[in-house]
């Protein structure tokens, strides 16, 4: 090589200097425009490969004088907006005049516009699979926080769920339905930025919510860094990303420079956010009335319900902390202001762009003290060494500072008695002291387990600290050599080699101080907790791109082959104390050692790709592809996956006999794609025994087989089959696109599957079992200014809707055993069935008939014509009918009760319905409710979901609206179900406040009953089962651009004011506080009494300098 | 130019395809050894062993070993906050269902599994690794084979018929999904495979080691394994001929005691008179002071294990400081029978046992001739607080001096910190099998010729029994309380040694075993029922009506178990939990 490349320098000397003895070594003149002689313009001289060798700067009269070192090399001449004038070096003296590269409106420019993702830079109009598109030039101007609030309703397929409205949560995405149902495996779609994915490396850190914690902060990557959003939905799309795409891909297109004078630009945003109240909560006085009648009913006795905290008695010591009507809600929450600030410079020359951002926000929480400040930048540099050779370094870095909550305020808030008092209230005046109230330790023992251990939310979110930073680094150096041809008519071969490092540490500091509890020193008061955790990703992409130059232009094709290599480490350590002097805060300080551990992981993979495209006559397109994974995950019989794809387009439109159809038909095309993608589990070291210590035995040291090796795990692997439409009419005015896509998940990867625990072992981390289709189908429509009247307005529309359906095909029948659980009688537990051929997310309940108006007692006092008139007059008693209503009556002609699980051998509950108990239909007449009479009561899927918006401009005005929907799905509202149980402590809604509390009371509230099992009033009915259809309005949003001619006097060029709100009103039938609450699992969907998202409003400005 | 490049492809080409991937896609964990690195020495077998004992320790190992041998007996009854552990309340009312969680088997099969893993691969290990020698390989399999027979006969007894198996379960495609053996075959392969390793394993532990003798599985413990399958089994002799192995090895280990005892310690003259002839522990402290035994067996006295050696065969060894030790304190006693926080557990004694004690006669478990000097009336429990006392409590002392002996309880353990060590079979255990195995070669009928037949039966069977009452007779001038006239019959003295276990064992995990023993033998459960009826006081019809069938003194296969396991049939006696009327409409 290296004698090659010496001959080669040798032969190349010997050739100049034979050349050069009669050529020119240096040239002048001049450089001007219409307007005369140019300052600055830039004079180089250009080698073959595009490299500047040698270059001059023409002076203020626009002369120049430069050295030449070849002759053979060719002058550039060029300015900023002038057209680029390059010729050969055949004379000394160049008189150049330039022409405005903006007037040269005649020559039509035949240009495509180019996919800019990370597979093939395919022609938009050429593209074959289920992808869309999001150019965020739409949003711009508007107040999008974060790259999912974009998303919100705009994808057909992507159903996005707000997670919590706590700060830094996130949303759970889910693109055309779950594809697996292991936990293990992020169901989120994968988040790549600039054709770089974030690979989470920790091995114990791969369970759901922490997933959806790191989705978020993906998430987190500022919006105004973001030029464009790419949806990938089918296989044919995502197979480039292998097994890692399964769940569809969202790529994301950061912002880089562009050329001319530093442009510098700020952003500000102010929001206030609040959130939804949802149920209202029962007062002190209300709820001890309930109290009282909750003790007194099981035991009818007024010993039960003689609780001195609930009495109002003053010889009481704690009185004065009893007697109040506290609004523990109110108390922890509060409007939440964000401030957003954003300042980006960008520009460059010729050799370079720049683009620097960077963005500083502000926030505090909806619940008191909770503060997020998060400060982001991002530097994108891109340098030409030559026309074929550019260089381009990223570099980025976040900062995010999180004050927590230590507790779930609101949920204690929600469940703590109102009638204590936040403050400890002097004894003899009965004022607030400035010391927080906790339930004493001595207080009533029926407190136990429930109220003595919810902490005083204030107290908490003042007292204690929660905080957590990450910094997360990202450099970036890509280096793209184009090998052979430059332009379309020459063979073309490009490199493009990435190296991309992720640093991600992050630290956790706690202090939970004695004031919170009142328990006794030594079992752990003033507890300390410090963790961190650091993690290293290193990734290489080699990416070698060919595109064959054909003579014949009806032919165009262009392949693609990478190499991709993963590595990473983490390492994580904590350490807990307890018991540190008052005061100290940190882990320093003192005390007891509670727990030191610390944590490694490691992660590699390995992938090849290659991908190809061909299309005859720009209308019959073919796409093919092919990638194999490897992975650390599998033995190495399994290592390697392979996920082919194919998929292939015909654009009807642009054949000729199309051609009268074409004024109003744009663009009708029909793509057919077939792929196949693969999962991998979570975890690392499945497939070999591991030993590891455990405890000593005596003296000895003491070690244990750790597992079952899986001796064939292989791949899941995901086949889907889509089929599209994509319409356009009138010039691509009104766009139109339809998705059918059915898609297989076999060999489904089944977690914690159950083994016979003879084997030594109760599970097996994973196996391939059974098979799940999702078959759906989506439809959005999207305008281009679809209705313009005058040069100020027009009009734009998008609308979107879809449905997927989800089947169970086949499945282990041990793990359906294991899966469906056996009833238990208990309240508040759901029945799960899981069965062949029918979609998961099932709900199954009682049916719901109201409450039992009369005692059983009092029904069997009555004369026969008595009854007959009582029953006929629609009143209830808890007495057995038959399917025609009538009575059933024993040997002795009573009136056989109704009871709840009733066995002959005691083994049931044997309960014995009473008045004010709740009536559930006796499906089977069998005289008592059991799990015989449960029912179907919905599904939690919903039938149809989507979204629409509308963008109005007129002149400088532009308000635009977006809603999302979902219709057809039902949700279990145990949050509801917990407010009216009245079987505890708990403060409850107000509902409970028409109880059935004596004979003869109408109302679908049952008794207060204390105690779990002292009725059966929460059993999962259809009394909480409620529809959850809504319509939400994402987001309204009215802009304002300031003229550009009013500005120039103070040197701005843009001036732009709007005001949002975000989530301001919903439409819905349910009960809760938010019906945003998805299925996740093999559950129905179940509302547990989340934080709901907040509802912001936002006013914002944007100017450029 | 052109070739260059094409140069420069092809080396990309090849640095790829070079790569070698399948080293770079090869990673190993940190904090766990993978199979391909064990398994070369020696000290993993032993780390495994040590596994299996410390799997044993677990506390749902021993909750269950309690909750099966005992706690369905006259026993045990209610304690406090019972409500907190919902399953163990159904147990205690006779209301066992296929979802009740002490049903699960399973770590006892972990114990299993982690001894049929040392024995698969521990060969293995003697091949490559010169310094352990083909002795101490038997002498380990010796070893695990006892400690698997151990767990199969807790199964056994708890759920008579089980899946067994002796192959080690590593990978996931093994066939697992195995059907109950029956009990009779179960307790036959036990036999010949404890039969085949007995003279393998180790006898005496060097002195270095003082608490692997009995920590440990010794010839002695797989001796007395023996001794009690054979008398499942009826094999009556053959329990004789192993009880006598285990009572004249512990002779001997008594005998070389007293050789070696020094100076500072007391020698009581009236042991053999006191004993028959067994090396039993001396009760006595000080003259009138007693509860010297209990000290040593169950309480604090751990330094006197030359002590305890003689009379405990196997136990597993806990530790009261766990945090320091890295070993794990009894969690089970802790929880059960109580701690300093909660003196009493989440069971005690049922009432009539207190009664039982202020009685002076018609008692149903204490001699009625014993008027309060029996030891184990305050050993076993404490009448005042009415908890459960044994293991709880790290010493005390009964002051025989008066009439009516008192007692001062010493403190009990620490809450999360009971280092009692579990006694699995100690002397007295094996005296009163050998004693049963004699009762039940005696025969019915009062001719002369069956009476002499059964008089040195009766003889040797009434010695071993009194042995065991004597020693804890808590009075310095020994008064007999049992009388060999009362017990000429082959029912009065198998009366005698039930009655006797009851008193010696009790909270040790053994009375229900006893009584399903019984059942099986005589093919009826009255003798239970009774037993068992004595601590209910409501529902006792229903109880009683449930437990006639032979099939419910055992105990349901668990519902998870019986999901994924197609060949497991579930015991008919009991519910799986689900509504039975499923299957009618299914």
């Amino acid at each position: 090589m290296r004698i090659l490349k010496s001959i080669i320098i040798i032969l190349a000397l010997t050739v100049a200097t034979a050349v050069g003895a009669q050529t020119i070594t240096s040239v002048h003149g001049t450089v001007s425009d219409d307007m005369g002689p140019l300052m600055g313009a830039t004079v180089c001289e250009i080698d073959g490969n595009g490299r500047i060798i040698e270059s001059a700067i023409t002076d203020m009269t626009g002369n120049f004088t430069m050295r030449v070192r070849n002759p053979k090399d060719k002058i550039r001449f060029s300015y900023v907006g002038m057209k680029t004038v390059t010729l050969p070096i055949n004379r000394t003296t160049f008189k150049i005049s330039m022409q405005n590269a903006t007037t040269l409106t005649d020559v039509v420019v035949k240009s495509k516009k180019r996919v800019t993702g990370n597979g093939l830079p395919i022609p938009q109009r050429e593209v074959a699979n289920a992808t869309q598109t999001l150019s965020m030039q739409e949003f711009e101007g508007l107040a999008i926080t974060t790259i999912d609030e974009a998303l919100q309703g705009r994808i057909a397929g992507l159903d996005i769920v707000g997670n919590s409205g706590d700060l830094g949560s996130g949303s759970t995405m889910r693109l055309r339905g779950a594809s697996s149902l292991s936990s293990l495996v992020d169901a989120n779609p994968l988040i790549v930025v600039d054709g770089n994915v974030r690979q989470v490396s920790l091995d114990n850190f791969d369970i759901a919510s922490a997933n959806n914690e790191k989705f978020a902060e993906l998430l987190n990557i500022n919006p105004e860094d973001i030029s464009d959003i790419r949806v990938l939905k089918d296989a044919a799309a995502t197979a480039i990303y292998g097994s890692l795409g399964g769940n569809g891909v969202i790529e994301l297109t950061t912002k880089r420079g562009v050329r001319g004078k530093p442009r510098l630009s700020y952003q500000l945003r102010l929001t206030g956010t609040y959130q939804p109240k949802g149920y209202s909560l029962l007062s002190g006085d209300d709820y001890t009335m309930l109290l009282k009648e909750s003790y007194f009913n099981p035991e009818q006795s007024d010993a039960a319900a003689n609780i001195p905290e609930l009495n109002y008695d003053p010889s009481f010591s704690e009185y004065e902390q009893y007697n109040n009507n506290t609004d523990w809600r109110d108390a922890v929450t509060q409007w939440g202001l964000r401030q957003n600030h954003y300042v980006s410079v960008q520009g460059g020359g010729e050799k370079a762009t720049f683009r620097i951002g960077a963005g500083f926000d502000h926030e505090t929480g909806t619940m008191i003290e909770q503060k997020l400040q998060r400060f982001s930048t991002r530097v994108a540099l891109d340098y030409n060494v030559s026309e074929r050779i550019r260089v381009s370094t990223n570099f980025s870095l976040t900062y995010t500072k999180n004050d927590r909550n230590s507790d779930g305020l609101l949920d204690i808030a929600m469940k703590k008695m109102p009638n204590m008092t936040i403050y400890e209230q002097d004894p003899v005046t009965g004022e607030n002291t400035s010391a927080y109230y906790t339930m004493l330790q001595s207080g009533s023992s029926v407190f136990n387990g429930n109220q003595k251990d919810y902490v005083n939310p204030v107290a908490s979110a003042k007292l204690a600290k929660n905080e957590q930073r990450t910094y997360d680094m990202q450099p970036e150096l890509i280096i793209q050599y184009q090998l052979l041809g430059m332009d379309d008519d020459h063979w073309q071969l490009n490199w493009r080699g990435q190296v991309l490092t992720n640093i991600n540490n992050g630290y956790n500091d706690r202090y939970y101080p004695q004031e919170l509890k009142t328990v006794t020193w030594d079992s752990g008061v003033n507890t300390t907790s410090t963790s961190s955790s650091k993690s290293v990703t290193f990734n290489t992409k080699q990416t070698l791109t060919l595109i064959p130059a054909f003579k014949n232009k009806d032919h165009s094709a262009m392949m693609l082959a990478r190499f991709e290599l993963n590595s990473g480490s983490s390492t994580g350590q904590s350490e807990d104390k307890s018991g540190a002097p008052s005061g100290i805060s940190s882990t320093q300080g003192g005390g007891q050692i509670k727990n030191l551990s610390s944590s490694y992981g490691q992660s590699r993979s390995m992938y090849y790709t290659v991908s190809a495209h061909y299309a005859y006559k720009g209308r019959y397109i073919l796409d093919a592809s092919l990638r194999a994974d490897g992975t650390t995950k599998f033995g190495p019989n399994n290592r390697w996956g392979y996920f082919p794809s194919a998929s292939a387009k015909w654009i009807i439109s642009d054949e000729p006999w199309m051609k009268p159809a074409q004024k109003v038909l744009s663009m009708l095309a029909v793509r057919p794609s077939w792929g196949r993608v693969g999962h991998q589990p979570g975890p690392n070291y499945l497939y070999t025994s591991k030993y590891s210590s455990t405890n000593k035995y005596i003296d000895m040291m003491a070690m244990k087989p750790n597992n079952i090796r899986l001796t064939n795990l292989k791949w899941e692997i995901v086949m889907s089959y889509n089929l599209g439409f994509d319409i356009g009419f009138f010039n691509d005015r009104l766009n139109l696109t339809i998705e059918g896509y059915s898609q297989t998940t076999s060999d489904m990867l089944m977690q914690n599957f159950r083994i016979p625990s003879n084997a030594g072992f109760a599970d097996v981390p994973y196996r391939n079992s059974g098979k799940m289709r999702n078959t759906g189908w989506e439809f959005h429509i999207n305008t281009n200014r679809l209705i313009t009247v005058g040069k100020k307005f027009w009009f734009d529309m998008n609308a979107n809707f879809g449905n997927n359906r989800n089947e169970i095909l086949e499945m282990d029948e041990n793990v359906l055993n294991d899966l469906n659980s056996v009833y238990g009688f208990s309240n508040d537990e759901t029945l799960r069935r899981v069965q062949l051929h029918n979609p998961l997310g099932a709900i199954y309940g009682f049916r719901y008939k109201g409450v039992y108006q009369y005692n059983y007692s009092t029904f069997n006092r009555m004369t026969p014509e008595e009854r007959a008139r009582f029953m006929a007059e629609g009143k209830t008693a808890p007495v057995a009918t038959n399917a025609d209503g009538s009575l059933i009556v024993d040997g002795q002609g009573n009136p056989v009760r109704m009871m709840f699980n009733y066995t002959n051998d005691a083994s049931g509950r044997n309960y014995r319905f009473n008045g004010g108990d709740a009536i559930y239909e006796d499906i089977n007449h069998d005289g008592q409710i059991n799990a015989l009479d449960i029912v179907y009561l919905g599904s939690s899927l919903p039938k149809l979901t989507g979204g629409f918006g509308f963008t109005f401009n007129y002149g400088p005005w532009r308000l635009s609206t977006q809603f999302t929907y979902r219709v057809g799905n039902k949700i279990l509202n145990r949050a509801r179900l917990h407010a009216e149980a009245m079987i505890g402590n708990d403060n409850q809604s107000q509902a409970v406040n028409y109880r059935w509390r004596k004979e003869g009371d109408i109302t679908p509230i049952p008794r207060a009953m204390y105690g779990s099992n002292s009725n059966y009033n929460t059993l999962i009915s259809d009394r909480f089962v409620e529809n959850g259809s809504y319509l939400r309005m994402g987001y309204a949003q009215i802009s304002y651009a300031i003229n550009r001619k009013y500005l120039k006097w103070i040197g701005l060029n843009r001036i732009s004011l709007y005001a949002s709100a975000n989530n301001p009103f919903i439409f819905t039938k349910y009960s809760g506080v938010d019906p945003d609450i998805a299925s996740g699992g093999w559950d129905p969907a179940i509302d547990n009494a989340q934080t709901p998202r907040s509802r912001s409003y936002t006013l914002g400005i944007t100017v450029d300098f | 130019m052109k070739r260059i490049y094409s140069i420069m492809i092809g080396a990309a080409c090849t640095c790829f395809g070079l790569t070698s991937c399948a080293d770079f896609l090869e990673i190993e964990p940190l904090n766990e050894i993978i199979m391909e690195r064990f398994w070369n020495e020696k000290a993993d077998v032993d780390g495994i062993i040590a596994g299996c004992y410390s799997g044993m320790q677990e506390e749902g190992v021993i909750k269950r070993m309690m909750v099966w041998g005992e706690f369905r007996s006259d026993n045990i009854g209610v304690g406090r906050n019972i409500t907190s552990d919902n399953n163990l309340e159904k147990v205690l009312k006779e209301n066992i269902d296929a979802k009740n969680s002490y049903t699960s088997w399973k770590d006892f099969y972990t114990v299993i599994n982690r001894c049929n893993i040392v024995i698969k691969y521990a060969p293995g290990v003697a091949a490559v690794d010169p310094a352990y020698t083909q002795s101490e390989l038997q002498a380990n399999i010796a070893e695990m084979v006892g400690l698997r027979s151990l767990c199969y006969f807790y199964l056994i007894r708890a759920f008579r018929d089980v899946p067994y198996s002796t192959v080690a379960f590593t990978d996931d495609d093994q066939t697992m999904d195995l059907p109950a053996t029956k009990f009779d075959d179960v307790v036959d392969s036990l036999i010949v495979s404890l039969e085949q390793v007995k003279d393998q394993a180790v006898k005496r532990y060097p002195v270095t080691k003082p608490l692997y003798q009995t920590g440990r599985i010794t010839q002695d413990a797989i001796h007395a394994l023996l001794c009690e399958l054979y008398l499942w089994k009826k094999d009556y002799q053959n329990c004789i001929r192993y009880a006598d192995l285990v009572i004249a090895s512990k002779k001997l280990i008594a005998e070389e005691n007293r050789l070696s005892q020094t100076s500072g310690r007391t020698i009581n003259n009236d042991q053999d008179e006191r004993f028959n002839g067994y090396p039993l522990i001396n009760n006595m402290i000080t003259s009138g002071y007693y509860g010297n035994a209990y000290e040593t067996l169950f309480g604090s006295d751990r330094a006197n294990y030359e002590d305890y050696n003689q009379e405990i065969i196997f136990q597993l060894i806990f530790d009261d400081s766990p945090r320091e030790s890295n070993m794990i304190a009894n969690g089970a006693v802790n929880s059960f029978y109580g701690n300093a926080s909660n003196s009493m557990g989440l069971v005690a004694p049922p009432d009539f046992i207190f009664d039982d004690i202020d009685k002076t006669s018609s008692r149903s478990i204490f001699a009625d001739r014993n008027k309060k000097y029996d030891a184990r009336m305050y050993t076993n429990c404490n009448s005042s607080e009415k908890t459960i006392n044994k293991y709880t409590t790290r010493t005390l002392e009964i002051n025989a001096t008066t009439t009516t002996p008192s007692v001062d309880y010493g403190a009990l353990y620490t809450e999360g910190q009971n280092g009692s060590n579990w006694i699995i079979y100690r002397l007295t255990d094996i005296m009163l099998l050998k004693a049963e195995a004699l009762s039940q070669q005696l025969r019915e009928g009062s001719d002369q010729e069956t009476v002499n037949y059964n008089k040195p039966l009766l003889e040797e069977a009434f010695n071993l029994v009194n042995a065991v009452n004597k020693r804890s007779v808590c009075q310095s001038q020994l008064v007999d309380t049992l009388l060999r006239s009362d017990y000429g019959t082959k029912s009065q003295m198998e009366n005698l040694v039930m009655q006797e276990r009851q008193r010696e064992l009790m909270y040790e995990g053994k009375r229900w075993f006893d009584l399903v023993r019984l059942s099986q033998r005589t093919g009826s459960t009255q003798t239970l029922i009774q037993a068992a009826m004595r601590k209910v006081t409501t529902g006792g019809d229903l109880i009683a009506n449930k437990l006639t069938k032979m099939d419910a003194i055992y105990w349901p296969y668990n519902n998870d178990e019986i999901k994924i396991n197609k060949n497991l049939k579930q015991n008919p006696a009991f519910s799986s939990g689900e509504d039975e009327s499923y299957e009618k409409t299914k």
